[in-house]
């Protein structure tokens, strides 16, 4: 049953080889301000963008945009904020708490807003959805223009789990009506720096 | 019961039906927005239709690459013919863990399968955690559109559903409070799910790794807390290489929602150390519809909705006319090849204005495949008798172009001076709710030689 009767069905049934198309990436190029375009586009997605100069500064903005924040999780050398120390041994289930996580992102992407993170940034996989807000310090050098210039850069990685995330969590399920904070995090902010 | 008669149905409450209308059609024109600000649109279309007629041509290797691939990496693969054998596999693996709650994200093809009911008779709890689906889960409803599930509830709908299974106060339907108040339900769902089942967007050969797109968050919230996570998608959902899905993420939320990405676009390749990851590879009917040379290229199709929003009959019939686990035009031409007999009707409920070819970003050629299925149904399916006689008088007086052009004349004549009454008759359905359109003297055809004549 199953694998065999559905490969040879398959067999039987497929049309004669169509040949894969060969993508011209350059046909999506184009001149446009990666950063401006990425910044608008995080707005547009419903997340906040803060820009420091320097690092040391970090920790001073992310303490502006979230004073209450008190059960804090930070994964980035940069950042004293923590006060919860996770670790792989961590369960995922004793994060329901968290009220800020401070994570790296990879990379950005300017066409959609959207920040590459992965295993290797938070190492409980729970820890970007679970956490109540989500900060992402992103390297402005880091970003690129679109989709197809991203799987190149993650081509060769570690391949366990990541993700595009682009904005906080959000639904419109309720009559169309736009709400931000469903089951993930409820509040994004990218800080460039 | 046929399309027309559950449209009926739903155009029972014409306020309902108008809003339903022009939610869709915003839907539709952010949606247009959203693919006029990429460059090479088109080309993308392009690609993902070429890509996918690629993809049905080699399935059978794909599938046994993204097999052993997924399997190399710790995944454990599953086949499954048809909805019983996908139902119990899931059971199996549950039981073998002792799960009894379940958390679930969107999933078609679970819908298709109809898992809930079966997990439901066996004593296991099953949440769905999408918040429209939630919704209509405990409405006790099917989903009326794939992408946005409780599009035909009003607020107030909602609101009252909340206060009997959430015990929330009465908001008037206040989106943010009953959002939130869902939130904190499934948060506790979450926390305490044994498994849970998530749907596929995209399976990659390549690298036995699959990306599931979400905007709340859900599928993500179960498949990291639970010890298990079921992955179920269908045989088409194969891609070659992961570098496609640059192709692919591109065009699915921007044609489904005028997004442009989903909120989480997450590509799972291993499991969590200690937790188990399964994938349920369903065939239910989808090889069959690889031969059909013409209705093929329906397996296109990544469920993005967006000919739903566009289609005029969907817009003004709600999804629940049609009676099928996918709606509107995509599952108009899926649906007959499951169950020609009981979806005889749907091939009909378009206009074949082919608008659902146009925003189709894997371009499949919808509106010629329910011209198409419509061949099949008449020579197949028994139709009404009326329909049969009509259809037969129309030819005949088509044939006889003089007869038809007195015809014409007489009846323009009678529409412009007969009185009111006759002409908005019961008779008339066109001028049920509208008015005719002002009487002219002359016909296409005189206007034409007219014209002509003068140069």
């Amino acid at each position: 049953m199953g694998r065999e009767a559905i490969l040879n069905s398959i067999k039987k049934n497929k049309p004669e080889l169509v040949n894969i198309p060969k993508i011209d990436i350059q046909l999506f190029d184009e001149e446009i301000d990666l950063v401006e375009t990425f910044k608008n586009n995080v707005q547009l997605v419903g997340g906040s963008i803060a820009e420091i100069n320097q690092i040391n500064n970090l920790d001073s903005e992310i303490k502006k945009l979230y004073p209450n924040a008190k059960n804090i999780v930070t994964h980035i050398p940069e950042s004293n904020l923590g006060t919860i120390e996770i670790t792989n041994e961590t369960t995922p289930h004793s994060l329901k708490n968290v009220d800020l996580t401070i994570i790296k992102g990879e990379f950005g992407i300017s066409e959609n807003g959207a920040v590459w993170i992965s295993e290797d940034q938070f190492p409980i996989r729970v820890l970007p959805f679970i956490t109540n807000d989500l900060v992402i310090l992103l390297q402005k050098e880091s970003l690129c223009l679109h989709m197809y210039n991203a799987y190149k850069k993650i081509f060769d990685r570690r391949r366990t789990f990541g993700l595009f995330i682009s904005g906080p969590s959000k639904t419109a399920d309720i009559e169309q009506c736009l709400v931000i904070g469903a089951q993930g995090a409820m509040n994004l902010t990218v800080i460039l720096v | 019961m046929s399309h027309s008669k559950k449209a009926k149905i739903f155009n029972k409450n014409e306020d309902k039906v108008n809003w339903h209308d022009k939610a869709l059609w915003f839907v539709r024109e952010k949606r247009d927005v959203a693919a006029n600000k990429v460059k090479g649109w088109e080309h993308l279309r392009d690609y993902a239709s070429g890509i996918k007629a690629n993809v049905l041509s080699n399935l059978d290797n794909y599938l046994v690459e993204f097999e052993s691939n997924a399997i190399k990496n710790g995944i454990k693969v599953h086949w499954a013919s048809n909805a019983e054998e996908h139902n119990t596999i899931v059971h199996k693996i549950l039981q073998k863990h002792n799960a009894k709650n379940i958390v679930k994200s969107k999933s078609m093809l679970t819908e298709e399968c109809h898992l809930n009911p079966y997990l439901e008779a066996q004593g296991i709890e099953v949440v769905d955690t999408d918040l429209g689906e939630y919704i209509v889960q405990i409405a006790k409803e099917a989903p009326s559109h794939i992408v946005l599930p409780a599009i035909h509830k009003t607020k107030e709908e909602v609101d009252e559903l909340f206060q009997e299974h959430l015990g929330t106060t009465p908001s008037n339907g206040n989106p943010e409070y009953l959002t939130n108040e869902a939130r904190k339900h499934l948060r506790s769902k979450f926390l305490n799910a044994d498994a849970a089942i998530t749907g596929v967007n995209f399976a990659v050969a390549e690298t036995g790794g699959f990306v599931v797109c979400t905007n709340e968050g859900n599928a993500d919230m179960g498949a990291h807390l639970a010890k298990v996570h079921i992955a179920c998608m269908g045989i088409e959902k194969i891609i070659p290489k992961e570098e496609h899905l640059g192709i692919f993420l591109c065009l699915l939320a921007r044609s489904a929602t005028g997004q442009p990405i989903t909120t989480y676009s997450s590509h799972f390749n291993k499991p969590i150390e200690g937790n188990e990851m399964h994938i349920v590879i369903v065939d239910n009917g989808r090889t069959e519809q690889l031969n059909r040379e013409d209705f093929r290229s329906s397996l296109h199709c990544i469920r993005c909705g967006a000919c739903m929003n566009t289609c005029p009959i969907y817009r003004r019939s709600g999804g629940h006319s049609y009676d099928a686990t996918i709606p509107g035009p995509i599952g108009s031409i899926l649906s007959p090849g499951k169950d020609l007999k009981k979806h005889s009707s749907l091939p009909f409920a378009s206009t074949l204005c082919g608008s659902c070819t146009n925003v189709c970003p894997v371009k499949i050629n919808i509106h010629e495949q329910l011209y198409k299925w419509r061949q099949i149904v008449v020579k197949d399916v028994k139709q009404p008798f009326v329909k049969k006689v009509v259809l037969k008088i129309t030819g005949w007086l088509m044939a006889r172009p003089k007869l038809f052009n007195l015809l014409g004349k007489s009846g323009r004549f009678i529409l412009k001076y007969a009185p009111r009454f006759v002409v908005y008759s019961k008779l008339n359905a066109w001028g049920n709710a509208r008015e005719l359109p002002k009487i002219e003297k002359q016909n296409f055809n005189q206007w034409y030689k007219n014209r002509n004549k003068n140069g």
